[in-house]
């Protein structure tokens, strides 16, 4: 059997952040902030003795996606593990404030799309990238309460971890591929914190088990999955901004139930199929196993996870 | 008078010695070490199976426990050295001699066990050439081997691993020698009988079923942008060039990343159908898509690989299966078919000298050899012809008729530097200094210079078919040797005469954009892809998994 998304479309989680917003926008709609021609980089990397990048890991600008204008931003997940840093922060920041200052203008955009691929806060500028990631929190926030919708989209190598994990959390749609994940403390933190018998990662297949896109979508803690193709992604980043939730005090309080919910269900779970058995899913064991046609039937079977974001 | 049946005497011997002990031929685990003890015999020649994939584990930690004092000074005859047990074996006092093969994961340890005279090293052979001296001056006196289930009358079933298993016994039961097999189950009925019961004389089964490492499941996921050029570097200067239809692929990334661009870079220069249709080779993975989108026709193994058993028994018309519906290997026949019967073996390797003789060991590990050098090796032999051994052998002649034979393509696949940014071509190969610090009077070289036909890095080709002379063949080398201290030792201007004369080929001299070298061109970016590739039958091990 030849599957034709995998031979014929580039791959998300293959291609680099430029790739996939080639990938995303409509073609030639891209215009950057603060390229790499600017060359503005991390004053922080040389004294590790680091090399920097012209673009410090970060690509912002704004395009079209089918001939809607949107903000992008996207991490370079093979550039320091996608970090959250001094430089790479700012831009980000300032794009979201740009955002959120000029809805409702004829400047405004429809959608900000975060391409977030990223282990969380670059540690050789840790201050700094601890106060990006709050900054990034609140100016998401900011920009949903202006009425534009934030949509996280997850699929690259390096996952969002960390900080990465709760800006994902906070944007109104999160769209997710099988080999994408979402978490805070990573699995190399867990294992080296608590033990190998609390968390073994080297066992892939728990690490996606509990952090990765399918565990996620089934738990709400993503909206939408799509195949690992960059023309998938694109799809459903276009349609996302339609189903998202206004940011109103009943929709936080509606997702503190459902979360509060799930804990009191789940709570007690040691892993994902556990949860799948008690949530009466067929085949838990088997979950990972699904081939992607079979998954996405499953997931459109289930009805919406959450309304509540 | 002589007597002619000392051997057929004292077999029977032993066998009253253990009578005792055993029901039929079914011996209960806890008296296995005190069989051996009455059944193997101080001096004695013993293969303790250690294949590449399967190795008869539960018979070696018995065989540990023998008293040293009552069994000593074995000599251990067998392919692959892979086990801590086996190493304990010399460690213990219990053996001291040592003919092998490969040993892999305990190449460390046997280089210590040497060099503290530990062992009393014979050679280090390749598979096939171990497997001839069973039958001429290594013949085992008593064999313990591995297979999945047993009937009461020892008829075996070794399941997809068959690998050495009937030469080891063929050897030892038709010599007057005694075979003990371990099993994962004894059964009423086998699937089917891999190996005649009256071969066997004790069955055993094991309180674990025997453990298979997954050997030859290369994760697409880490092949690098270089080892795709490398790879369209292979498939357009050598493949589209020499059209071989049968052929050996290594192990390695570099091979790896071939298998996965069949079906796209392959595809775009036309060659399916026209390549690499017939098959020596393990059940790589990575060449599901491969198979899938039509190029192969058929593939012989040498051994199974864990996690393939359902797709190979759904394609029964590529692998070799059974009447029961699974996968039957052999190492002995798969490494002459790819002897004699491939037109073309390519694989990597770790070092380069300037004559081409390539190595892949290094000063405190020897790892053995495994079947490389059979694979990488011209048969003199050999007298069928194929178009694409003619065309090799008549650019090494330098001319056509009808006493040109042909070569077989053995082609070296390296980076110029290999992990932790070691070089890989150097001035003289490691193994020399090993040789030297251990006595041994013939290096081990994985393949000769002079079987080798073409080197193939990230710098381009070096077809060492059309150089002329030693001169020649070092500045072809050095030439691709990219920034190595080799490389940059090069002389310019013999270079250039070498690329004029289409003995170099750099990527763009065939006409290759380095900016497609990109990981979307694989067939398969990640293992997921290869589950999807093979409609879920492929069921790879956890440790490969990320979904």
């Amino acid at each position: 059997m030849i599957p034709e998304n995998i031979m014929n479309e580039p791959s998300w989680y293959e291609s680099s952040a430029r790739a996939r917003i080639n990938g995303l926008l409509d073609a030639g709609s891209f215009s950057e902030i603060l390229g790499p021609q600017d060359k503005i980089m991390s004053p922080h990397l040389a004294l590790f003795d680091l090399p920097p990048a012209f673009d410090d890991g970060m690509i912002i600008g704004r395009g079209l996606i089918d001939g809607r204008p949107v903000a992008v931003a996207a991490q370079e997940g093979q550039f320091m593990g996608g970090t959250f840093a001094e430089v790479s922060g700012a831009k980000l920041v300032g794009l979201l404030r740009s955002v959120a200052s000029a809805a409702g203008t004829s400047q405004a955009v429809s959608t900000v799309v975060l391409l977030l691929d990223t282990g969380g806060v670059r540690l050789q500028e840790a201050n700094a990238g601890e106060m990006a990631v709050s900054e990034t929190i609140r100016a998401v926030l900011d920009v949903r309460r202006a009425g534009v919708p934030v949509v996280a989209l997850i699929g690259g190598r390096a996952g969002a971890f960390g900080g990465g994990g709760l800006v994902t959390a906070c944007c109104s749609h999160i769209v997710i591929s099988e080999q994408g994940r979402i978490s805070v403390s990573g699995p190399e933190v867990i294992e080296t914190n608590k033990g190998v018998e609390e968390f073994d990662s080297h066992d892939r297949a728990l690490v996606w088990r509990i952090t990765g896109g399918r565990s996620r979508v089934l738990l709400g803690g993503a909206d939408s999955y799509v195949k690992g193709d960059i023309s998938s992604f694109r799809q459903t980043a276009a349609q996302a901004r339609n189903s998202a939730p206004s940011l109103s005090l009943e929709t936080l309080e509606r997702e503190q139930e459902r979360l509060e919910q799930r804990l009191s269900s789940y709570g007690d779970c040691r892993d994902t199929p556990e949860i799948w058995t008690l949530a009466g899913l067929p085949t838990p064991d088997k979950i990972a196993d699904l081939t992607e046609d079979e998954f996405i039937s499953l997931l459109a079977k289930g009805g919406r996870r959450h309304d509540a974001r | 008078m002589t007597d002619w049946l000392k051997q057929k005497k004292e077999r029977a011997r032993r066998l009253e010695e253990v009578a005792s002990l055993v029901s039929g031929k079914v011996v209960q685990p806890a008296d296995v070490t005190a069989l051996l003890e009455r059944i193997i015999c101080s001096g004695d020649r013993v293969c303790l199976e250690g294949d590449n994939q399967k190795q008869a584990d539960f018979l070696a930690e018995c065989l540990t426990r023998v008293d040293p004092s009552q069994v000593h000074d074995l000599h251990i005859v067998q392919s692959g050295l892979v086990l801590s047990e086996h190493l304990d074996l010399f460690r213990l006092g219990i053996a001291r001699k040592l003919d092998f093969s490969y040993s892999g994961p305990q190449s460390g340890a046997i280089a210590r066990a040497l060099d503290q005279g530990k062992i009393k090293l014979g050679a280090i052979h390749t598979y096939i050439e171990l497997f001839a001296r069973y039958y001429v001056d290594l013949t085992p006196n008593v064999s313990l081997i591995a297979a999945v289930s047993a009937d009461r009358n020892g008829n075996l079933y070794t399941g997809p691993n068959t690998e050495d298993t009937p030469t080891i016994v063929e050897a030892t039961a038709y010599k007057n020698g005694i075979v003990i097999a371990q099993v994962n189950k004894i059964v009423d009925t086998v699937p089917r009988i891999d190996i005649p019961g009256d071969q066997i004389d004790f069955i055993v089964e094991a309180p674990k079923p025997f453990y298979v490492e997954p050997l030859f499941t290369r994760d697409p996921a880490a092949v690098t942008e270089t080892q795709i050029l490398m790879a369209m570097i292979a498939l357009k200067g050598i493949y589209a060039e020499y059209r071989p239809r049968r052929l050996n692929h290594g192990i390695g990334f570099a091979t790896a990343a071939i298998e996965l661009l069949l079906p796209t870079y392959g595809e775009q220069l036309g060659l399916r159908g026209e390549v690499a249709t017939h098959w020596a080779l393990n059940p790589h993975p990575t060449l599901i898509p491969a198979i899938e989108s039509g190029w192969v026709q058929q593939i012989h193994c040498f051994g199974s690989e864990v996690g393939m058993d359902r797709y190979m028994s759904a394609r029964p018309d590529i692998y070799f299966i059974g009447h029961d519906g699974t996968l039957r290997s052999n190492r002995l026949l798969c490494q002459n078919a790819g002897l004699y019967a491939c037109d073309m073996f390519i694989g990597s390797t770790l070092q380069i000298d300037l004559a081409g003789n390539s190595s892949t060991v290094t000063p405190d590990r020897i790892a053995g050899f495994g079947g490389a050098p059979n694979m990488g090796a011209d048969a003199h032999g050999r007298r069928h012809v194929s178009d694409a051994w003619l065309k090799a052998g008549r650019e090494a002649a330098g001319n056509d008729g009808p006493l040109v034979r042909g070569r077989k393509l053995v082609v070296q696949m390296v980076e110029t530097f290999g992990e932790g940014m070691k070089p890989a071509f150097v001035e003289e190969l490691d193994s020399i200094a090993l040789a030297r610090k251990l006595g041994m009077p013939l290096a081990p070289v994985m393949i000769f210079g002079d079987d080798v036909t073409h080197i193939v890095t990230e710098e381009g080709i070096a077809n060492l078919l059309l150089c002329r002379n030693a001169d020649d063949v070092e500045q072809a080398i050095r030439g691709v040797a990219g920034y190595t201290p080799v490389g940059l030792a090069r002389d310019r201007a013999k270079v250039e005469a070498l690329r004029e004369r289409g003995v170099i080929r750099r990527p763009e001299d065939l006409g290759i954009n380095l900016l497609q070298a990109d990981r979307n061109l694989l067939a398969a970016r990640s293992i997921r892809d290869l589950v999807t590739w093979s409609d879920g039958l492929y069921a790879p091990p956890s440790k490969f998994r990320n979904w």
